[in-house]
């Protein structure tokens, strides 16, 4: 059977940090997100920011960015993803585009894990396909939600007893082992991000014209977090991403502001990642 | 059982030459059968070989008797009473020449199932004859299980009677729904509208009969029937059948009544109107995999790939298969006629399935006709120019389908009859999504 594609944003899919790998040889492995999303294939769309080719000319591996109302989507193409690659790497930022592809993590030395896709098809689109994408997204997203709020309610939540509720086998089963995995997280901070989504779609809720995100960091946020990639940089193989969230936060700086401020510095060239998980200063 | 046995031990007894006690033989078989779990044919041969027989002399093996709806592809030795519902000579390539072969479809009343002899020279079948045939096997092609006569496979032919068209219809049949109808139910009882029918003129064991075909609505779904008389069915009229059979074609039911069945049509019902009825349901595909597959639907999703066999294609002039290396696989190599078509993987969220769509919708889908793409294709010296046209049109599109739907072990697949590309008002679905969320406490 073919595994469905996933309507999830980036802020729910990044969230993720477990991966449950394939029972045996064909079978699926999945990436198991907060929400008890067991996500083989997604089927996402946004604006790809940037591609950057991290392997060679001859063998290309890029990377593409790829941000939705709620975050980025990381989508690597390499030689195992030969048709998606071919486009990602011709694609110019910016555009609209849609991408089917596998989920998949990535965890560092640190043992911190990191969800990215593999691509089996992208292509450019236009807002209309985008904005059904957002529109489906919520959907989905507001189903997940209303079954884990029932189900943080029930004595014992078996996947059997969720599914008493009106779900689905596998939208129960997924939320059984999200709820030992992760527990019961902060449902208000998902709600925020339906609320964020379906804002984005309704012009009486945008501020600024389309497309800017919200304001970006502040000078000097990015002033404060350039200096501590430079003195978390242990023997010079770049800050790790954890120590740099952690310090951040001492510093009064907010996950998603720091994450606006590595992509802002990025940008610019002020840094680069050596190795997924690591910021380093250039010059 | 006993009897059965008793048959085997006089076999093996002849073929002996009566020379072994059966009271012996009938021990021994016991005890290959019973304590070591030894197929019986298996242990007949054992038997007559141990005591210097020839096992030739047992006769040709019996194998496991099936239904056509117990057929299991990768078998060996398996027995099958069935009709022929179709049969055509072939001539095909051997090593040393030429042979000609039997093909076609046998049937009873569990369901049809294709067949290839091997063996043909001499063998002269008629549509209708019914057939005990006797140590054949089974393969797959394609997912579906096919039943191959080799020289090793006995065919008789038997009365037509020993193969009734239809069961008796059963007393007292379950009262279910149209959404409850599964394969493998049984008779059942159900209270329906028509929404479509019309008849149809076929020939049932060399007879002309008129059948009336359609579809029946409830409130919870719809399904296909066939009615063997006459009823003075019109769209609109409500009906209650009681004692219909229940047939499955590919996961889909089917249901078909005639004269043993009590049907009333019904002046007054509960029924929702025929233009409430005549809507095709939207449905997800995650309950049309729990269902197996039903009678027009509305599916919409987002065409998530394309799949192989897609764009131009040559199809077989006398049975439309799709030619693979310019031969049919029933016909052989034949002049082969162009046609368009998109094997599509239409996605919901909830699930995925084959869509499968035809030359017009194609054509539609596309913006240009087939000749347009025999151009272009011949212009680009190749037929995938067509099919990355086919994904740049339809790749990440969110599309509203209409069609059947059926599954085998691939999974589900819709045949579209009507197709559009989906324009939502997300704006307005957004503004009542937010609201109702602003709303909670």
């Amino acid at each position: 059977m073919r595994e469905t594609a996933w309507r999830l944003f980036a802020g729910e899919y990044n969230e993720s940090r477990k991966s449950i790998a394939a029972e045996g040889e064909r079978q699926p492995s999945f990436v198991l997100t907060p929400l008890g999303a067991k996500v083989n294939r997604l089927f996402l769309s946004g604006v790809l920011t940037d591609v950057e080719n991290l392997g060679t000319d001859a063998e290309p591996m890029y990377r593409g960015r790829v941000s939705d109302p709620t975050g980025v989507f990381h989508v690597y193409a390499g030689q195992y993803q030969p048709l998606a690659a071919a486009v990602l790497g011709k694609i110019a930022p910016p555009a609209f585009v849609a991408v089917v592809g596998k989920a998949k993590t990535y965890t560092t030395e640190q043992g911190s894990t990191y969800a990215n896709v593999r691509p089996e098809r992208i292509r450019v689109v236009d807002a209309r396909v985008r904005d059904y994408w957002v529109l489906e997204a919520c959907r989905f997203l507001r189903k997940r939600l209303e079954l884990a709020k029932s189900a943080y309610a029930l004595e014992s939540p078996t996947a059997e007893a969720i599914r008493k509720l009106g779900a689905k086998a596998p939208a129960a089963e997924g939320l059984e082992l999200a709820m030992r995995e992760y527990g019961k997280v902060d449902l208000g901070r998902y709600t925020a991000m339906l609320a964020e989504g379906l804002r984005y779609l309704l012009p009486e809720h945008r501020t600024g014209p389309e497309e800017v995100p919200a304001p970006g960091p502040s000078a000097a946020t990015e002033e404060t977090v350039l200096g501590l990639v430079t003195s978390l940089d242990d023997a010079g193989k770049g800050a790790p991403w954890d120590a740099l969230v952690a310090a951040a936060g001492k510093a009064g700086i907010e996950p998603a502001d720091l994450e606006a401020a590595v992509d802002v510095l990025l940008d610019r060239g002020a840094i680069y990642e050596p190795v997924l998980g690591r910021i380093k200063r250039i010059g | 059982m006993a009897a059965e046995m008793a048959t085997h031990v006089k076999e093996i007894a002849k073929a002996l030459g009566n020379r072994v006690p059966e009271p012996e033989i009938e021990r021994e078989l016991e005890n290959y059968v019973s304590v070591y779990r030894v197929s019986v044919d298996a242990a007949k041969r054992s038997i007559v070989k141990k005591h210097g027989g020839d096992p030739g002399g047992l006769g040709p093996a019996r194998g496991s008797a099936r239904t056509v709806a117990e057929l299991r592809a990768g078998e060996n030795a398996i027995d099958v009473l069935a009709r022929v519902v179709y049969v055509e000579k072939r001539t095909v390539r051997v090593p040393d020449g030429t042979k000609e072969i039997l093909t076609g479809i046998l049937g009873d009343n569990t369901g049809t199932v294709p067949f290839t002899a091997w063996e043909a020279a001499g063998l002269e079948l008629q549509k209708g004859d019914v057939l005990r045939v006797t140590n054949a096997y089974t393969k797959e092609y394609r997912g579906k299980v096919e039943v191959h006569l080799s020289g090793r496979t006995t065919i008789t032919r038997e009365p037509p009677e020993s193969l009734p068209f239809e069961r008796a219809a059963p007393t007292g049949s379950a009262v279910v729904t149209l959404s409850e109808l599964r394969e493998g139910i049984g008779a059942v009882t159900i209270t329906a509208r028509v929404l479509q029918v019309e008849a149809k003129a076929v020939t049932v064991d060399g007879k002309a009969k008129t059948v009336h075909q359609g579809l029946l609505a409830d409130a919870t779904g719809r399904v296909q029937f066939s009615a063997w008389k006459d009823y003075g069915l019109l769209p609109g009229t409500a009906l209650r059948i009681e004692g219909a059979f229940v047939k499955a074609f590919r996961g889909l039911p089917q249901v078909s009544f005639d004269d043993r069945a009590r049907v009333e049509v019904l002046a007054e019902t509960d029924l929702p109107a025929l233009e409430a009825l005549a809507q095709a349901p939207r449905a997800w595909i995650e309950d049309l995999a729990e269902r197996g597959g039903s009678v027009d639907v509305a599916l919409r999703g987002i065409v998530v790939d394309i799949r192989e066999g897609s764009g131009l294609v040559q199809r077989c002039p006398e049975c439309k298969r799709v030619l693979a290396k310019d031969a049919c696989r029933l016909h052989g190599a034949v002049k082969g006629v162009s046609d368009l078509r998109v094997k599509a993987v239409l996605d919901d969220g909830s699930g995925a399935l084959t869509a499968v769509f035809d030359r017009e919708l194609t054509e539609a889908l596309l913006g240009r006709t087939l000749e347009q793409c025999l151009t272009q294709a011949r212009e680009a010296m190749s037929t995938e120019v067509i099919r990355d046209a086919i994904a740049d049109a339809l790749v990440a599109q969110p599309i509203e389908a209409r069609g059947n739907v059926t599954s085998d072990e691939y999974g589900l697949m819709m045949i579209v009859q009507e197709a559009k590309v989906l324009r939502v008002d997300v704006q307005e679905e957004a503004r009542a999504m937010l609201g109702a969320l602003e709303e909670e406490p």
